[in-house]
């Protein structure tokens, strides 16, 4: 049943996109029926989660299939909640893929508890995990928001009106997106690794370095710095911190991926 | 009770016999020096309409003008009458004669009228494809009309409130109306694709030129809230001000503004470019919010190299012509589905007109039968003596079902064709038979010559009804 919940999600976040690839294609802003399938996407999605919650009796946080289900139900929350404004529902285009990457791999890994026993559990786990989850969505949302900023920036720039121009959102729009991922996602970010380092402190293991999830987590919170320094420049803005802002979530891509692929305990982190 | 019959039948061929008719002109068929001419503005089209109703062939009359088109939608008692009075009216306004004006006209009537109507009010007859205004135009000439004493009545009141209802779906079940379709609307688009909203944002015009105030006019309906005009003189720029509000500064101060606007409109008729570089580039420095520069005017106003300033978004008159170019386009492609809901709506309005004829036609189709069935039951009665009363009686009953079952599939037909309007041909052919049977001294009694020479005519009315079968189909 949980895995045909997120399949039946997977459908519907792909349908979504398609929706949205037909309006790019044709140059028209995205209408409301690519937003009504992301929601219902999003219901079944998170039902999925909540059955898993209620049949293991333990939060979907641990193990590469629960925690990336669980990463692509915060990023649809960030595609749902920009949509709500008529004028960035084209932000979908560049986030449901990596929705349907992460919600892909849950399927295909399995979406099951690992067994294995961690020590660090309890309400300050869910808070850093759930914390770094908001800041991983939010950099997200602000480099789906940059990269589309460049874009457009580049198509009235160019004066080229085709479907770029006509598809995606204004410049100021995709803006305030990139501030708002910004806004949300780096103190979310920071609590939640001051919530896991406060945890070793704690308990006297020392920042664990060598955590592959420690390691992501540093360089997300670096490439948050990155881009908010640049916001931060005097004069105009525009496309040098959308730029920043893309680069610095295509780092923490890499990093991530470099990290699964290399990382001895890799299955236990995302 | 025959001469009841015939007069029944007279009066169901001529009930009715009434239509829309719709005589005009339009970009596609006369110059503007003409449209202009024939233009019936509000001040003149009472007088106007007036003059079109004393004619005793038109029951409803609506003037529909604007700078592209001036149409009179009538109902009235035929085609021809309705047309000879609309041209009268045209060419009394464009001071030619009939014959002159009639090169420049077009005429419709029935359901071909109701499909025009539609598609003006769709935006789809109209020079930009798909523009707006026009469905409030058609609004605003119903309600002139109404104004007017006996102009509108019910066919026309239905005619258009349908067309608006028409002109409203197409631009919300279609992409038709989407878009920039005119340079103003397009400079609208470009500023807002920079910075979304237009609420409380600020413009310049640089020079009073009437395109420039054109465009200031359609930025200020979307929102802006700070206007600042410069002209070449101070007293030119307070004129402008005057007509659209803000506040007008001389050509000097323009440079120390400009760092506080967000778009900028040039329509000078310098011969030189006005904005350059060396003038944009240090005012707007480290100003962090973007500048949309629209140059409307030839020669260009301001200097290519000013697009290349950080934060400048600068489009010329081509640029703004690529974006209706592609508004257009895409329009083109809407046009289709918008023409079906069109058809749609006539084919319907069109089934309520013709359905306000049947029951009189009926009638008189009805009429004509039983005036036929007395008259040959009274000759047959007086042929057969001795007949008792309820040999009567019965020999009666059996020419009424004859006469009912005989009309039966005519009734069915006639209410077929009524909402069909490729049988309009049908009804009126039906609607003339029965006017010039019930005239006919003849037509109460058939005798066996009439029938064997009206064979050919029955063939020529079975191959009307054939070919009437299949254009249904």
């Amino acid at each position: 049943m949980i895995l045909g919940l997120h399949l039946l999600a997977l459908v519907l976040y792909a349908a979504a996109w398609v929706l949205q690839l037909r309006g790019f294609r044709g140059g028209r802003e995205p209408g409301l029926s690519g937003v009504t399938v992301v929601g219902v996407g999003l219901a079944v999605h998170a039902a999925g989660l909540l059955l898993y919650a209620l049949s293991y009796r333990s939060l979907p946080l641990v193990g590469l299939g629960p925690a990336s289900s669980s990463l692509a139900l915060f990023i649809s929350l960030f595609v749902l909640a920009a949509s709500v404004r008529t004028d960035l529902r084209a932000a979908g285009l560049f986030l449901l893929p990596l929705v349907l990457l992460l919600v892909g791999e849950a399927v295909i890994v399995g979406i099951e508890p690992t067994g294995r026993q961690i020590a660090f559990r309890g309400p300050w786990f869910v808070l850093h995990v759930s914390a770094i989850f908001i800041g991983y969505a939010g950099l997200a949302a602000a480099s789906a928001a940059a990269i589309m900023y460049v874009f457009q920036f580049r198509a009235l720039k160019r004066k080229q009106f085709g479907s770029v121009f006509g598809f995606f959102p204004a410049l100021e729009s995709l803006d305030r997106l990139n501030k708002v991922g910004l806004a949300v996602g780096f103190p979310a970010l920071s609590v939640g690794l001051l919530a896991g380092w406060s945890w070793t402190l704690t308990f006297g293991r020392g920042l664990a370095l060598d955590n592959p999830g420690t390691i992501l987590g540093i360089v997300t919170w670096t490439a948050y710095l990155v881009a908010i320094a640049a916001r931060s420049r005097p004069g105009p803005r525009g496309e040098r911190a959308a730029v920043i802002s893309a680069v610095a979530f295509l780092v923490t891509f890499v990093a991530f991926l470099a990290l699964r692929i290399t990382a001895r305990e890799a299955g236990f982190f995302l | 009770m025959r001469d009841a019959l015939a007069a029944d039948a007279r009066d169901g061929g001529r009930a009715d016999a009434a239509t829309i008719a719709l005589v005009g002109l339009s970009h596609h068929t006369a110059p503007i020096e003409l449209r202009e001419r024939v233009y019936v503005d509000s001040a003149s089209v009472r007088d106007t309409v007036r003059g079109v109703m004393e004619s005793p062939a038109i029951h409803e009359c609506v003037a529909l003008s604007t700078c592209n088109r001036t149409e009179f939608y009538l109902h009235a008692a035929d085609a021809a009458s309705a047309e000879s009075v609309a041209i009268d009216a045209v060419a009394a306004r464009a001071g030619m004669g009939p014959g002159e004006v009639e090169a420049y006209l077009y005429h419709r009537h029935g359901y071909e009228g109701v499909l025009h109507l539609f598609r003006v009010a769709a935006g789809l007859d109209s020079l930009v494809v798909g523009e707006a205004e026009i469905l409030g135009q058609v609004g605003d000439a119903y309600e002139l009309g109404l104004s007017l004493p006996d102009s509108v009545g019910p066919v026309l009141h239905r005619l258009f409130q349908s067309a608006q209802a028409v002109g409203g779906t197409v631009r919300s079940e279609t992409s038709l109306g989407r878009g920039a379709a005119s340079i103003p609307s397009a400079a609208v688009r470009l500023a807002a694709k920079v910075f979304g909203s237009l609420e409380g944002r600020s413009a310049m015009v640089l020079g009073a030129g009437e395109m420039g105030v054109t465009t200031l006019r359609c930025l200020l309906s979307e929102g802006i809230s700070d206007v600042l005009v410069a002209s070449r003189t101070l007293d030119r720029a307070r004129e402008t001000v005057a007509q659209i509000g803000g506040r007008a500064i001389s050509l000097e101060d323009v440079w120390e503004a400009i760092s506080d606007v967000d778009i900028l409109v040039t329509s000078t008729s310098a011969a030189e470019p006005v904005v350059t570089s060396d003038k944009l580039g240090p005012s707007r420095g480290q100003v962090g919010s973007p500048l949309v520069v629209l140059d409307i005017a030839l020669p260009r106003d301001v200097e290519p190299g000013v697009g290349g300033l950080p934060g400048i978004f600068l489009y010329n008159i081509d640029d703004l012509h690529k974006v209706v170019g592609a508004t257009e386009e895409a329009r083109r492609a809407e046009a289709a589905p918008a023409e079906t809901l069109v058809t749609d709506h006539a084919k319907r309005f069109w089934r309520w007109y013709r359905s306000r004829e049947v029951g009189p036609l009926i009638r008189g189709l009805r009429a004509h039968g039983e005036a036929v069935r007395l008259a040959e039951l009274e000759r047959l009665l007086a042929e057969l003596d001795g007949l008792s009363e309820s040999d009567r009686e019965r020999i009666e009953a059996a020419t009424r079902r004859l006469l009912n079952k005989l009309l039966h599939p005519s009734t069915v037909a006639v209410h077929q064709a009524a909402a069909d309007p490729n049988a309009i041909d049908f009804l009126d052919k039906l609607r003339d038979e029965l006017r010039l049977a019930a005239s006919s001294p003849r037509s109460e009694s058939v005798t066996e010559e009439d029938i064997e020479s009206s064979g050919p005519a029955n063939g020529s009315a079975d191959a009307e009804s054939e070919e009437t079968n299949e254009a249904r189909s």
